[in-house]
């Protein structure tokens, strides 16, 4: 199906944008969306009276003598609410430019001929979709120069004044003006979808197009279209750059860690003040303060994280706080937030809330260090918030666990329960084979944990105390004797280990 | 000689200076010490100057007017002897063998208003309260007089070197023409004696009151006062109006092409107001100043007079001092009505200034 071309007159805005007024000094620029319906050399000042309203006036001759022909000129033509005015440079100064913007009329200095310059215009408004064509191929070489997303879309917006335009993920805006996404009655939505390098769709194009602005909705589809292959190639450039940074932080942090476990060899003995390295500023990394570091994992290791999972995981935790590190630390990320107060942890606390969404969505736990002064301070941080993380694994996906309320329970994380899990199936072969395993390792273990209190185990587990007396009972006789004290030890760490390990996989297989 | 007359001692001296300067703010004061001070010795030595009004004078009376042809500075470098004014008047009387029995000024304003007085005085003949401009124009044919149909001719410039050129002409443009020619070779400035008359004829050609007007606005420019009372004062003698007060914002020189006919260069000076509505206004200068553009609306144009005053000091600006910066009141006087006329818009209007406008008074529906 063909599309008729718009036929709006073109606007100022768009005049501008192509020679011969591209090359013209604008000395006062009024409204980009005045529309111009014709041009009109005025070479006196009774043709000037004569003008209708959205013409543009290119004076000439007697109109454009200098002095003060062009103030006449210029009140004339406010009187006649023409559009425009162009004269000749040699003839517009200063004073010009200030009355100009005085009587708020636009006011444009040329250094080519008058005649030459009006014909080329007449030309131009005559055939406004002709104009607009070449203003489109103009804007497109504006567009392929762009290297970053915000370029690209600065360009647009640029283009397209009074409709803005912004690249949107989902219902996100990622870049451009938010006004785009907003619901308005005066004004139409466009939308251009835009392919990833893997032509599925990655985002889209939306403008907000007034309904009774001077830009056509095609016209505006279509410099969105133009916009695509630029949009692609930022996206692209933006994953090989951030593959490089990536790269980058994770040889930095490993050599951080190890100017912390290596004090130089003059080094006193006890504690040493490691001093920051410069090339950590380069980064963009603050390590001088008092820094609490975040140690992101998932749930269910599954070694090193591919480079997409990476670069998702760093747009969601780095969203609103892009000077937060994020490196890749074998099957985990360090991040940490530095600052001058140890106690303020709400920047953090935030951070962890706004990230939990996607900790859910990519099955992440998050474990969250102490406060520590320097590059030793974060590497014991990195540590504590690694063991906090294995601790959270204990609540699922999403977890989250500050390493301050952990305390010693934390060496419990550190229980190899799959292993001591496999010792219960050649030791304890009958508790294994019983069909209510679960439920009998479980009492053991709440008996265990109460310090031998029935009633107190009966309580956590929410059944009655002749239950869970019934159940240590067969327990001891499938080889469960909690009571030896010689096995207590031993027999409360394996049912914690299986319990543990049933809890994570759901099932007691 | 009958009727009453009133006289110009060397007291009225200044006070002339002064207004002869309102009428012609384009001229500076290069030269003003040594003129002032040969006519107040003139007139403390030979007695006050007796000033009639044209019609109280016998109408076959003889009369002749006197002007400084030329450029003031030039006048200021090379003073005169102080017989060129006579030795004008009396070559035109060989020539047409009459005795002149009174002078009268060309243009009450700049210098030439002063020259007739110190000629009456030397010639011992009253001077006629009359001009041909009420005003300075840069053409000597842009007169009342010519208007009126009396010739320019037979005319003498006589130069501070002692040498003269007579001239006789078909018309005031040739004429003046004719005049310019010479004026290098006579030293840049010259005595000019020209529309040989008579009373009669003035009476109807000539603008009358010219002189005592003049004078009477030199007293109240005298008088430092505060801007805004002078104004008021000048305007009860002149009919002046205030177009706005604002500071120069920029001093444009050779703003505009010019065209030959006016030996001066266009420039233009821009104000921006500083009360009111803060328009943009802009001063269009030839010899003098030529119209005033309200945000590029003229508002008012030759042959109205405009002249600026010093809105600091309360004195009038003229034109050769203006700097950026400065603040100034831009007045409008009404010319004489003959001006205002078809034939005297055309002669002194704005077209004939290269501004191709209605003027506003006719945009306004005035006569």
């Amino acid at each position: 199906m063909s599309q008729r071309p718009s036929t709006l007159p073109i606007t100022l805005g768009g005049l501008v944008r192509i020679q011969p007024l591209a090359r013209a000094s604008r000395l006062h620029f009024a409204d980009p969306l005045r529309q111009v319906e014709q041009v009109v050399l005025a070479q006196t000042f009774e043709r000037l009276r004569r003008c209708a309203p959205h013409v543009l006036v290119v004076l000439h001759d007697t109109a454009a003598a200098g002095g003060w022909s062009l103030a006449a000129a210029l009140h004339l033509a406010w009187e006649r609410n023409v559009s425009a005015v162009v004269v000749s440079g040699a003839v517009a100064g200063s004073a010009g430019a200030a009355l100009a913007e005085r009587l708020n009329m636009t006011l444009l200095a040329i250094d080519s001929d008058p005649v030459d310059v009006a014909l080329q215009l007449a030309g131009q408004v005559s055939a406004p979709a002709a104009a607009r064509a070449l203003g489109q191929a103009l804007c497109a070489e504006r567009l392929a120069e762009q290297t970053h997303v915000r370029g690209v879309l600065g360009v647009l917006n640029s283009e397209l004044q009074n409709a803005p335009v912004a690249l949107v993920i989902g219902e996100t805006a990622v870049a451009g003006r938010v006004a785009a996404l907003q619901d308005k009655t005066n004004a139409r939505r466009v939308e251009v979808e835009v392919q990833g390098p893997d032509e599925q769709p990655w985002a889209r194009l939306v403008a907000a197009v007034p309904v009774n602005g001077p830009m056509a909705v095609e016209q505006v589809e279509s410099l969105l279209r133009l916009a695509r292959p630029s949009l692609q190639a930022a996206w692209a450039q933006t994953r090989l750059d951030s593959t490089v940074h990536s790269a980058h932080e994770q040889a930095a942090f490993g050599l951080l860690r190890r100017l912390a476990a290596e004090p130089p060899p003059d080094a006193p003995a006890g504690p040493v003040e490691i001093e920051t390295p410069p090339w950590s500023s380069e980064l963009g990394w603050q390590i001088d303060g008092v820094n609490r570091a975040v140690w992101l994992t998932p749930l269910r290791p599954s070694g090193a994280p591919s480079e997409e999972v990476t670069h998702l995981v760093r747009a969601a935790w780095q969203r609103g706080r892009t000077h937060w590190p994020l490196v890749v630390d074998g099957d985990s990320w360090i991040s940490w937030h530095s600052s001058e107060d140890a106690d303020d942890v709400g920047p953090l606390r935030r951070a962890v809330t706004a990230f939990r969404d996607s900790a859910a969505a990519h099955r992440l736990v998050i474990g969250v260090g102490q406060a520590h002064p320097g590059v030793a301070g974060l590497m014991r941080s990195v540590a504590e918030a690694r063991l906090a993380a294995y601790v959270a694994r204990k609540q699922g996906p999403a977890g989250v666990q500050w390493f301050d309320q952990v305390g010693a329970s934390a060496a419990l994380a550190w229980l190899p329960t799959t292993e001591i899990a496999q010792v219960a199936d050649l030791c304890l072969a009958e508790l294994m084979d019983a069909r209510d395993r679960m439920a009998l390792v479980q009492t053991v273990l709440a008996v265990l944990d109460c310090g031998g209190s029935l009633s107190q185990a009966s309580q956590r587990l929410g059944v009655h105390r002749n239950t869970v007396l019934a159940r240590l009972t067969r327990a001891r006789q499938l080889g469960l004797a909690y009571d030896e004290p010689e096995q207590r030890l031993a027999l409360h760490v394996l049912c914690y280990a299986l319990a543990s390990l049933w809890t994570q996989s759901g099932t007691d297989e | 000689m009958s009727g009453a007359a009133t006289w110009i001692s060397a007291a009225d001296v200044p006070a002339l200076y002064e207004g002869a300067k309102f009428y012609a703010p384009a001229v500076g004061d290069a030269g003003r010490s040594s003129l002032t001070s040969w006519l107040t010795g003139l007139l403390e030595r030979e007695g006050p100057v007796a000033l009639h009004r044209v019609e109280t004078m016998a109408p076959e009376t003889p009369c002749v007017s006197l002007c400084v042809l030329g450029s003031g500075s030039a006048l200021a470098d090379l003073p005169p002897a102080g017989d060129e004014f006579v030795a004008a008047i009396r070559q035109i009387e060989q020539l047409q063998g009459v005795r002149f029995g009174a002078v009268y000024p060309l243009a009450a304003a700049t210098v030439s208003a002063l020259v007739p007085v110190a000629a009456a005085a030397q010639l011992g003949v009253p001077l006629l309260d009359a001009d041909g401009m009420g005003r300075a124009f840069a053409l000597i044919h842009h007169t009342a007089m010519y208007l009126a149909g009396i010739s320019p001719t037979p005319l003498v410039a006589f130069g501070p070197t002692g040498d003269s050129v007579l001239v006789d002409a078909r018309t005031g443009a040739r004429a003046d023409r004719l005049l310019r020619a010479s004026l290098d070779t006579l030293g840049g400035w010259a005595a000019l004696a020209s529309y040989p008359t008579t009373a009669g004829a003035l009476r109807r050609g000539a603008l009358p009151g010219t002189i005592s007007r003049i004078a009477n606005v030199g007293r109240v420019l005298l008088q430092q006062t505060d801007p805004d009372l002078l104004i008021s004062r000048l305007a009860a003698i002149t009919g002046c109006r205030r177009l706005g007060r604002g500071r120069i914002s920029e001093l444009e020189q050779l703003s505009r092409p010019s065209d030959g006919s006016i030996p001066a260069h266009p420039s233009s000076v821009v104000i921006d107001e500083t009360d009111g509505q803060r328009r943009q206004l802009r001063i269009e200068l030839r010899s003098e100043i030529v119209a005033v553009f309200a945000n590029g609306e003229l508002i008012a144009g030759a042959p109205d007079l405009l002249c600026l005053v010093d809105a600091t000091r309360g004195t009038l600006a003229t034109l050769d001092n203006l700097e950026r910066g400065d603040l100034v009141d831009v007045l409008v006087t009404p010319g004489d009505a003959v001006w205002y006329s078809d034939e005297g818009m055309a002669m002194v209007g704005l077209s004939f200034h290269g501004i191709p406008l209605d003027h506003p008074r006719r945009l306004r529906g005035e006569p």
